[in-house]
C-alpha cells in the first residue's frame, strides 16, 4: 500500500511561511497571486488500512490544534 | 544526599552540557540519559529528583517541533511521567523541550496529561529563526515552584516556532482557564516590565497574549521557550561590558528554585 | 580502461568524457606507468588517481613551479605562506597545515582547531543544499582532528541584490535567491548542530554574480593527549556515519574545473543535501571514542570519499589497506564499485581501530543510532587492495597515488595604471556618511545575524551584535570555551575584495591588517591566521599573476606580524559566462585573551570620555567605498606599514590589558567617518571629533574622513586616566581626536569647518535600513 498524507495549516491560522512566500513572488512580478498556503506531504509504504493511516495522523503527523490532514491511495508502481 | 536530575536527550538535543552546568553548579548531581535507555527502561525516571527536557532540534524537528521526542515521550513513558509527575517531582522543558512537553501533551493539561497536543508552538510571525535577548515578566501568582519571587527576567530565544497557539474558536476561553488555574507564568515584556502586546521585537514570535511559558495546573512542570542556561552567568550577556558582571544572570534562578523546591520533596 | 595503446587525443577525450579534469601530461603519466606494470588501470584506479590529484585535494598551482613576471616561484605554497610559519617556529603551533585543520594551544592540555573551507560551486547551483553542505564538511574537518566543534564562523560573498534580471545568464541564478539560500542553509546546519555561528561578513559586487562565494569555517577544541593520528597494520577501517550514495559524485574534479551554463545539468551528482542531526550523533560517537581512548587515526570523507580518505590515511600512516567494497551499507542498491569508492555523500567518517577496541567502538556508535561498519584492514605493504566481493577491482601503489606530477605554470601581472579620479569637495559630509552607511557591504546585517543561533552552548561572551541596544557590529567574537577558567578564544577575519582590483598585494596585505587589527581591537592576542584564496582559472597567466601578488604579501605582513599560517586553502577555477570571479582572499585570525573578563567591545560607553585615533591617514581612497559611492575604484590603495603598525597593535594589547580601554574599533570600509558612527549609534552615546590633530597626510578633510588606510583604531578611554593610556602608548602614532558626549549626535570638524553633524538616530536608520 501507498498512501499520501497531506498536511496543512487550519484556515485562519497563521501560515507564515505561506505569507513570505506570497511576498517573494509579488517581488517576482506575479502580481496576480492571491494567496499562498504551504503544505507537508508524507508518503507512506506499508500495509496499513485508511483507518491505521488516519491514526497515524492523530498520533504523529497532524498537530490538531493548528493543522487538518488528508489522505489518498496512490497507486504502486 | 545530592539531589540527581535527568536530563533527556535525543538525536538533535543540544542544549544539554550547558543545562547539565546548571544544575551542577548548585552541587546537584546531573545525568544526560539518551531517550532510548528510558525507552528501554535501562533507566528509571523514579530514582531522579527532577527532570529537565534541553533545548535543541530533537529528530531534527522532522513533522513539527518536538513532535517526535514529544510523542516517544507522551505515549511511552506516560506512565513513569505521570507518577513522577504526582508525586510532585519538577519538570523543566526549555525551548525544544517546550514543544516536547506540548506535543506529549504534559502541557498545558488541562485535565491532566492528554492523548493529543491541546496547544500548538507554531511558526514565528517572522517566518524566521530568531536569536534575540528578551525581556519576561513573572505573570505567575504562585503556583509556579520554578519563579517563586521573580518579576523581571532577561535571557535570550533561539528559535524558529514559538508562537503559542490555543484550538481556534476557544482562545478566549482556554485563556480564561489558564489564568484560574495559574497557569500563565512568563510573557514576553519591555525592560520595564509592561507587556510586549505582541509587537515585535519585544514579542519575537507572536505568540498569543505575550505568553511565552506555561505550567501545568499543580504548577510543577514549566515549558518556556527563552533559554534561562544561557543567562545563567553575566559574562554571557549581551551587554556586559557596558553593564558589568555583578551577580547572577538571571536564568540562575529559574535553575535555583527547581533546585530548592526538589530539595523539599526528600 | 583502453589506455595503453591510446593516443594523445583519446586521452584528453577519455579523462573529458568520464569528468577526470587531468592534464593530458598526467593522463600519459598514467599510461606509463600501466605501461610499465603490463596492464590496463580499472575505472577504478583512473578514478581514484583524478581525485587524488585534483586541484582540489592536492593544490597543484600552489605546489607547482610557476614562472611569474621572469622569476620562478618553486612552491607557492613552500615559499609563502608555509615559509612564515616555518620560520617564525612559533612553540605554540601545534600542528599546521598537515592534517584536516590547523591547531593552536589553548592552555597547554587543550588545543584550538580552525579550519576554513570553501563551498562555492555547490553554492551556486543549489545554495541552500551547498551552503548547509559547506558547513557540515568544514565540521567535519574539525572532528577530523579528534575536535569538538564549538563555534562557526561564515563569510559570503554575492552578486548585487539589485543586478537586473535580464542580464542575467541563462543558468546563472539570481543574487538575491543564492542569498537567502545560503543564509538559510548555514543557519539550518549549524543551529541544527547546536554549533553557534558567531563571526562572518557578507559582501555583494558584480564579480559574484556568476560565481557566488561562500565560505565555512569552524573552531574546535582538541585534547592534545588524545590526538591520535597513525593507523598501524592489523587496525580496522571503519566507516561511520551516513549511508554511500549516488549523490556527490565528481565532486572535486568538479570544483577543479570551470562552471558552465550546463553545469546544473551535468554535475547535478555533485550538488549535495545535508543531515545535521546525522552529524550531530556522529559527534557525540567520535568524542566518546576520544575521550575513551580506543581508536587511533580519523579523517572525513570528504573530497575523493574513500578513496581520499583510505589513502591518505594509509599514506600518513606508513602503510597499506585492504577494501571490501561490498561492505560499505549503500543508498542505491546498485552502484559500481568506483562509485562507492569515490562517492562523497555527506556525513561520512573514517575512524581506525586497533581489532581489541572495535567492538566497544561500534557499540558507541549503535548508542547514537549510527552505523559503524568495517570496510578494510591496513596491512604493512604500501598498497591499496581494493575488493568487491572476491574480485580485486583496484590495486594501486601509495608511491604511483601520491607521486602527484608537479605542473609548471606561466603567471604576468600588470599594473593595471588605474587613475585617481577628480571628485569635487563636498561641503557637507553628512550625506555621505549616511550613504556610506547604508552601501550593502557596509549596512547592518542583523537580520542575517539573528537567524545564525549565535548564543547555544552559553560560550558567546562577546557575540556579533554589541551595545546599547545590542544592534552594533563587533570586530570580532570571543568565546569562553571552559566553565572553570576565564581564558578565552578571539575570532575574526580580514577580507577587502575590492582592493584586488587595484592590486592582489595590498589586498592580501591589507586582509591580514584588518583580520589582525580586528583581533586587537577586542583583546585577542598570539594570533594564527588562515588565508583562503579565492581565485579564477590558474592556467590563465594574468588570474595566476595576481595569486602570486597575493601570495608574497602574505608571507611579507605575516612575517612581520608574527602571525603565523596554520591551515589554508584555495579555491580556484571559479569562472563562469559572466567570467573570473572578484579574486578574494579571506584571512581568518584565531588570537587568544588570557582573561575575557578584560574584554573590550565597540560601543562607546559614556559621555565625557577621551577619544583617540591610533595610526597614521594617508591618501588612500582607492578601492574605498567613498570612491564606489560615485563609481570609481582609483588607484591609491591602502597600503600596510608593518613596523608602524606593529607598534601601535603592541601598545594597544598592553593598554586593554591595563583596563585602559572602555572601548575600540577597527577603521575599515567606509574609514574613520564610519567608525566613528558605528561607535557613537552602538553606544547610544554622541561623539564630537576634530580631524585637526589626527595623524595624517596632507590631504583634503573629505579625503581623511573616508580613507581606508589599514592599522588604524578609535579608542574610547575613560576621563581622568588620559595620562596612564598616552604613557602606555608612548612611540606610537596616535591622537586625541575628540570627547564622547552627552548630546546624542555625531560632529566632526576640520578647523572651523562642520564636515558632519548627525542624530544618532538618523545615522542608526541609515545603516540599518538597507537588509532589514
Amino acid at each position: 500500500m501507498l498512501w499520501e498524507v497531506r498536511i496543512a495549516y487550519k484556515p485562519g491560522v497563521q501560515d507564515a511561511e505561506g505569507e513570505s512566500t506570497l511576498r517573494g513572488l509579488h517581488a517576482l512580478g506575479f502580481d496576480k497571486v492571491e494567496e499562498v498556503k504551504t503544505a507537508k506531504v508524507f508518503v507512506i509504504k506499508g500495509d496499513y488500512t485508511r483507518e491505521e493511516v488516519e491514526e497515524m495522523c492523530r498520533r504523529l503527523l497532524a498537530n490538531p490544534v493548528s493543522q487538518d490532514y488528508t489522505i489518498a491511495e496512490v497507486s504502486v508502481e | 544526599m545530592a539531589l540527581e536530575f535527568c536530563i533527556f536527550r535525543a538525536p538533535g538535543t543540544n542544549c544539554d552540557a550547558e543545562t547539565k552546568h546548571a544544575l551542577e553548579y548548585f552541587g546537584c548531581r546531573a545525568r544526560v540519559v539518551h531517550i532510548n535507555k528510558l525507552i528501554s527502561g535501562e533507566v528509571k525516571l523514579s530514582s531522579f529528583d527532577g527532570i529537565v527536557i534541553p533545548g535543541g532540534f530533537s529528530y531534527g524537528d522532522h513533522i513539527r517541533s518536538g513532535a517526535i521526542l514529544g510523542k516517544m515521550v507522551g505515549e511511552r513513558l506516560k506512565d513513569q511521567l505521570k507518577e513522577f509527575s504526582e508525586n510532585g517531582k519538577p519538570i523543566l522543558g526549555i525551548c525544544n523541550g517546550f514543544q516536547v512537553l506540548v506535543e506529549a501533551g504534559l502541557l498545558p493539561a488541562f485535565r491532566g496529561f492528554s492523548d493529543v497536543p491541546e496547544a500548538a508552538l507554531g511558526k514565528n510571525l517572522s517566518n524566521r529563526f530568531e536569536d534575540r535577548w528578551i525581556y519576561l515578566r513573572n505573570d505567575n501568582k504562585g503556583k509556579c515552584v520554578f519563579t517563586r519571587g521573580l518579576e523581571i527576567l532577561r535571557m535570550p530565544v533561539n528559535h524558529g516556532e514559538g508562537k503559542l497557539i490555543l484550538p481556534q474558536g476557544e482562545e478566549e476561553k482556554l485563556y480564561r482557564q489558564l489564568l484560574e488555574n495559574d497557569q500563565v507564568v512568563f510573557r514576553y515584556a519591555k525592560a520595564d516590565g509592561t507587556l510586549a502586546l505582541g509587537e515585535y521585537p519585544a514579542n519575537p514570535n507572536g505568540s498569543f497574549r505575550d505568553i511565552a511559558g506555561i505550567c501545568d495546573p499543580r504548577g510543577t512542570i514549566l515549558g518556556m521557550m527563552p533559554h534561562p542556561e544561557k543567562a545563567f552567568h553575566r559574562i554571557t550577556y549581551p551587554d556586559w561590558t557596558r553593564t558589568g558582571l555583578e551577580g547572577v544572570g538571571d536564568g540562575y534562578w529559574i535553575f535555583k528554585n527547581m533546585v530548592d523546591y526538589a530539595m523539599t520533596l526528600i | 580502461m583502453k589506455l595503453l595503446q591510446a593516443k594523445d587525443e583519446d586521452l584528453i577525450r577519455l579523462s573529458r568524457e568520464r569528468m577526470l579534469s587531468l592534464s593530458l601530461e598526467e593522463m600519459r603519466r598514467i599510461k606509463e606507468h600501466y605501461t610499465k606494470l603490463g596492464r590496463e588501470p580499472t575505472d577504478l584506479e583512473l578514478e581514484t588517481l583524478a581525485q587524488t590529484w585534483s586541484e582540489h585535494c592536492v593544490h597543484k598551482t600552489f605546489r607547482g613551479i610557476i614562472d611569474y613576471n621572469g622569476e620562478v616561484v618553486d612552491s607557492l605554497f613552500a615559499s609563502t605562506v608555509a615559509r612564515v610559519t616555518r620560520e617564525l617556529n612559533k612553540a605554540w603551533c601545534f600542528s599546521v597545515f598537515k592534517d584536516n585543520a590547523g591547531i593552536v594551544d589553548f592552555d597547554g592540555d587543550l588545543g584550538v582547531a580552525f579550519k576554513v573551507e570553501t563551498h562555492n560551486h555547490p553554492s551556486a547551483l543549489e545554495p541552500f543544499g551547498g551552503a548547509a553542505t559547506g558547513v557540515g564538511g568544514v565540521i567535519r574537518d574539525i572532528l577530523g582532528v579528534w575536535g569538538d566543534p564549538i563555534a562557526n564562523t561564515d563569510v559570503l560573498c554575492f552578486g548585487p541584490l539589485d543586478y537586473p534580471y535580464e542580464k542575467l545568464p541563462r543558468g546563472t541564478k539570481h543574487p538575491r535567491f543564492i542569498y537567502s539560500y545560503v543564509v538559510a542553509g548555514i543557519g539550518s546546519y549549524g543551529n541544527n548542530m547546536g554549533i553557534p555561528t558567531v563571526n562572518g561578513a557578507i559582501l555583494f559586487d558584480e564579480g559574484y554574480v556568476g560565481n557566488p562565494v561562500v565560505y565555512c569555517g569552524t573552531v574546535g577544541l582538541v585534547r592534545k593527549s588524545r590526538y591520535k593520528t597513525r593507523a598501524l597494520p592489523g587496525h580496522v577501517a571503519l566507516l561511520v556515519g551516513g549511508r554511500t550514495g549516488r549523490d556527490g559524485i565528481h565532486g572535486v574534479t568538479f570544483a577543479s574545473a570551470e562552471l558552465h551554463e550546463e553545469s546544473e545539468e551535468t554535475s547535478g551528482s555533485a550538488v549535495q543535501i545535508g543531515d545535521p542531526i546525522m552529524e550531530e550523533k556522529i559527534k557525540r560517537g567520535i568524542l566518546k571514542v576520544r575521550d575513551e581512548g580506543l581508536a587511533s587515526a580519523i579523517t572525513d570523507l570528504g573530497g575523493g570519499g574513500l578513496s581520499s580518505a583510505i589513502g591518505e590515511t594509509a599514506e600518513k600512516s606508513d602503510c597499506g589497506c585492504v577494501v571490501h567494497l561490498e561492505r560499505v551499507p549503500l543508498k542505491h542498491p546498485r552502484m559500481e564499485p568506483w562509485e562507492i569508492w569515490t562517492s562523497e555523500s555527506q556525513e561520512r567518517m573514517l575512524i581506525c581501530v586497533p581489532q581489541e577496541n572495535l567492538e566497544r567502538v561500534v557499540d558507541i556508535f549503535r548508542d547514537e543510532e549510527v552505523e559503524a561498519t568495517p570496510v578494510g584492514e591496513f596491512i604493512p605493504e604500501k598498497k591499496l587492495y581494493v575488493y568487491y566481493g572476491e574480485e580485486l577491482v583496484g590495486e594501486l601503489s601509495l608511491d604511483f597515488m601520491f607521486r602527484v606530477p608537479r605542473i609548471r605554470r606561466k603567471a604576468t601581472w600588470r599594473d593595471p595604471n588605474l587613475r585617481e579620479p577628480r571628485l569635487k569637495e563636498p561641503e557637507d559630509c553628512t550625506p555621505i556618511l549616511l550613504s556610506l552607511l547604508g552601501m550593502p557591504n557596509i549596512a547592518s546585517k542583523e537580520s542575517i545575524i539573528r537567524t545564525y543561533d549565535h548564543e547555544v552552548k552559553a560560550i558567546t561572551v562577546l557575540k556579533p551584535l554589541q551595545g546599547a541596544f545590542c544592534d552594533g557590529p563587533g570586530d570580532a567574537a570571543v568565546l569562553k570555551p571552559l566553565y572553570d577558567s576565564w581564558r578565552g578564544i578571539v575570532i575574526s577575519n580580514g577580507i577587502n575584495p575590492e582592493y584586488g582590483k587595484i592590486d592582489p598585494y595590498h589586498m592580501a596585505a591589507s586582509a591580514i591588517d584588518e583580520a589582525v587589527r580586528n583581533n586587537l581591537a577586542v583583546g585577542g592576542r598570539r594570533i594564527a591566521l588562515l588565508d583562503n584564496f579565492v581565485w579564477g582559472n590558474p592556467e590563465k597567466p594574468d588570474r595566476l599573476g595576481g595569486l602570486v601578488r597575493a601570495a608574497k604579501a602574505c608571507y611579507n605582513v605575516a612575517k612581520a606580524y608574527e602571525t603565523p599560517f596554520i591551515s589554508g586553502k584555495d579555491s580556484l577555477y571559479n569562472e563562469s559566462t559572466l567570467g573570473q570571479v572578484t579574486s578574494t582572499i579571506l584571512i581568518s585570525a584565531l588570537g587568544i585573551i588570557p582573561d575575557v573578563r578584560m574584554s573590550v567591545s565597540m560601543d562607546l560607553k559614556k559621555p565625557g570620555n577621551h577619544v583617540y585615533i591610533l595610526g597614521r591617514t594617508y591618501n588612500e581612497l582607492g578601492g574605498s567605498h567613498y570612491y564606489k559611492l560615485y563609481g570609481h575604484l582609483g588607484r591609491n590603495v591602502p597600503r600596510v606599514r608593518v613596523s608602524e603598525a606593529k607598534n601601535t597593535f603592541d601598545a594597544l594589547t598592553r593598554a586593554i590589558d591595563k583596563g585602559l580601554v572602555k572601548a575600540c574599533h577597527d577603521l575599515a570600509e567606509g574609514g574613520l567617518g564610519v567608525a566613528a558612527a558605528e561607535m557613537a549609534f552602538a553606544g547610544d552615546v554622541g561623539l564630537r571629533i576634530s580631524l585637526d590633530d589626527a595623524p595624517k597626510e596632507e590631504m583634503r578633510g573629505d579625503a581623511a574622513l573616508f580613507s581606508e588606510s589599514n592599522s588604524r583604531f578609535l579608542v574610547e578611554v575613560e576621563k581622568g586616566m588620559a595620562e596612564d593610556f598616552e604613557k602606555v602608548m608612548e612611540g606610537c602614532i596616535l591622537a586625541r581626536v575628540g570627547a564622547t558626549t552627552k548630546e546624542k549626535k555625531l560632529v566632526i570638524t576640520e578647523g572651523s569647518k562642520v564636515m558632519v553633524r548627525a542624530e544618532l538616530s538618523d545615522l542608526r536608520e541609515a545603516w540599518q535600513r538597507t537588509l532589514r
